[in-house]
């Protein structure tokens, strides 16, 4: 349907202020919510999430886009709840312990809620203790952690670790990422994946659910 | 030879008698040091074999260790209206005072002539420049301070694309507060002005190269052309974090030839940087701090080093340096394996 697939343009490209009429005007001519999310929102922050992978975008226009896909977010919010779309999974997500840095972390948020996930977002300079309660009263299927120093890089350890005092750690696929982590430190501290950006996070994320089923 | 010589002979692409160093550090390695070495402030740069000494009047003083001793979690307010918190040892950003692009009008921007800013330059170059080369440090300079001080990360990357005239109107108010502030350290006889500017990550440039061309590249030339204009001598020195391979060719067309940090990721490739930029720059860093120095056995740091200076210091243009501050995550004996291997490694002729 080409009003969907210029929808996908209009997020692809960033254009915040065309988004909500082409959104309207979808939904005026009777295509279902769910369908303007999937082959006109998502399409499109699917599209620039493969560029930026392949280093063909910048930091900058991730977040034109998503920014793009979050004002058509908010008009199809309440008509999905409507129709009873459910995420496909619940992440919580969160800076650790001692690290204040947020926008890899906030970069990982937007991907992963326009890719169909809600998220929980703690914040940044999140206690392991925080982190814990909030696996326990969420009950996620993705714990999303990110450092961006090497000095709070063992805080993902640590947090792993009191996750499994409390006999959770098999109750949550734990993700990690930020400037210092790699991907053998991931799997060194008991981490179930590790992304190297936001539009990784997300095929991970992904992953993980095909794994669960 | 006069550590001045040493580093000034190695910015200038030529070989002294060894490697010259640059090594600096957080305040809690700094307090560590200090108790081994019984000094502390700049003679201890100098105790730990450093040939510069650096003097920072940049905004990026009040991320450093110069705001005092505030505790784990304490903020505080800049001149410049940025709230501070102190976390892991480092003050870090958390609001802004440029809340929104209107309070740009109003925004006034400190005195880039109060007394107090050439303070520090001035006691260290009547203490040390007849033996030391003396940088003084304006970071961040231009695209960073607005970024990560003034407006908000998120915030001013979107800005860059809704209202490309206002970013730019910031970064002019930046570059002309920089320009007073960097003439008043030039007049002052130093050898090297120091622009940096966190334009790199761990994958490539944080901004697409041709903004970076349209937005940044015109005021930072006006700021070295005011530079070089005060002193033709001024050695430009151009640091920034992470991959920014791509505007390498761009900052010597600006007539930078001092570049730092070289911090191996992305693009970096040191060897090839070498091949391609040699002719033109000097080097300073690329010792891995992220992986290599806090988790790196003394004896893979000492290998490092060797490979570093095998691949930067050929025909001169080195200055040995990590590819960061030193933080508390990096285990003592690693700093002595790094401090031993400059000296055995770093003598010219190189031995490879």
């Amino acid at each position: 349907m080409s009003e969907l697939l210029a929808i996908a343009g209009m997020v692809e490209k960033g254009k915040n202020l065309e988004v909500p009429d082409a959104v309207k005007a979808a939904l005026d001519n009777g295509i279902a919510p769910y369908q303007i999310l999937v082959e006109g929102l998502q399409a499109g922050l699917m599209v620039i999430g493969e560029r930026f992978k392949k280093k063909q975008c910048f930091i900058p226009e991730l977040l034109l886009s998503a920014r793009a896909m979050k004002v058509g977010m908010e008009i199809l919010r309440p008509l999905l709840v409507e129709t009873g779309a459910k995420p496909l999974a619940k992440v919580v997500l969160g800076t650790v312990k001692d690290d204040l840095h947020d926008i890899g972390k906030n970069m990982v948020g937007m991907m992963l809620e326009g890719s169909g996930f809600q998220i929980i977002d703690l914040g940044v300079n999140v206690s392991e203790e925080n982190f814990v309660e909030a696996v326990k009263n969420e009950k996620p299927s993705i714990l999303a952690m990110s450092a961006l120093l090497s000095t709070t890089a063992p805080n993902l350890k640590t947090t792993i670790e009191i996750l499994k005092q409390n006999g959770l750690r098999d109750h949550v696929k734990v993700l990690v990422g930020g400037a210092p982590i790699t991907a053998d430190y991931a799997m060194e501290i008991g981490a179930d994946g590790y992304a190297s950006d936001a539009a990784r996070a997300v095929d991970k994320a992904n992953e993980f659910l095909k794994e669960n089923i | 030879m006069k550590p001045r010589e040493r580093f000034l002979k190695a910015v200038k692409r030529q070989e002294p008698d060894r490697v010259p160093q640059l090594i600096r550090w957080g305040k809690e390695i700094g307090e560590r040091l200090s108790s081994i070495y019984g000094v502390g402030g700049e003679a201890l740069g100098i105790r730990v074999g450093n040939d510069a000494v650096v003097c920072q009047v940049g905004i990026n003083a009040y991320m450093e260790m110069s705001i005092g001793d505030l505790k784990e979690g304490e903020t505080v307010t800049s001149e410049w209206g940025v709230v501070y918190q102190r976390q892991s040892g480092f003050n870090n950003p958390i609001a802004y005072p440029l809340k929104s692009r209107d309070d740009l009008k109003h925004f006034v921007f400190p005195d880039p002539h109060a007394d107090f800013r050439m303070n520090q330059v001035k006691e260290v170059m009547s203490a040390y420049h007849e033996d030391y080369a003396i940088i003084v440090d304006l970071s961040s300079s231009l695209f960073e301070p607005a970024m990560a001080h003034l407006r908000g990360m998120e915030n001013y990357l979107l800005d860059c694309y809704d209202d490309p005239a206002w970013a730019g109107s910031l970064l002019d108010g930046l570059a002309d507060y920089y320009i007073q502030l960097g003439l008043r350290a030039v007049e002052q006889g130093v050898d090297i002005i120091r622009i940096g500017d966190d334009i790199g990550t761990q994958t490539g440039m944080l901004i697409p190269p041709e903004l970076w061309q349209e937005l940044v590249k015109p005021r930072l030339d006006r700021m070295i052309q005011a530079f070089k204009k005060a002193n033709p001598e001024i050695i430009i020195l151009y640091h920034s974090c992470g991959d920014f391979r791509a505007i390498i060719g761009d900052l010597i067309q600006l007539g930078v030839e001092f570049l730092s940090t070289m911090q191996p990721v992305g693009s970096m490739n040191l060897s090839e940087l070498k091949k391609e930029f040699g002719a033109y720059v000097a080097f300073k860093g690329g010792l891995d701090t992220q992986q290599l120095l806090p988790h790196g056995t003394p004896a893979e740091v000492r290998a490092g080093v060797k490979n570093l200076i095998n691949t930067l210091a050929v025909g001169g243009g080195y200055v040995f340096m990590p590819a960061h501050l030193l933080y508390q995550d990096v285990p003592l004996d690693n700093i002595w394996a790094m401090l031993e291997a400059v000296k055995d490694y770093g003598a010219y002729p190189l031995k490879t």
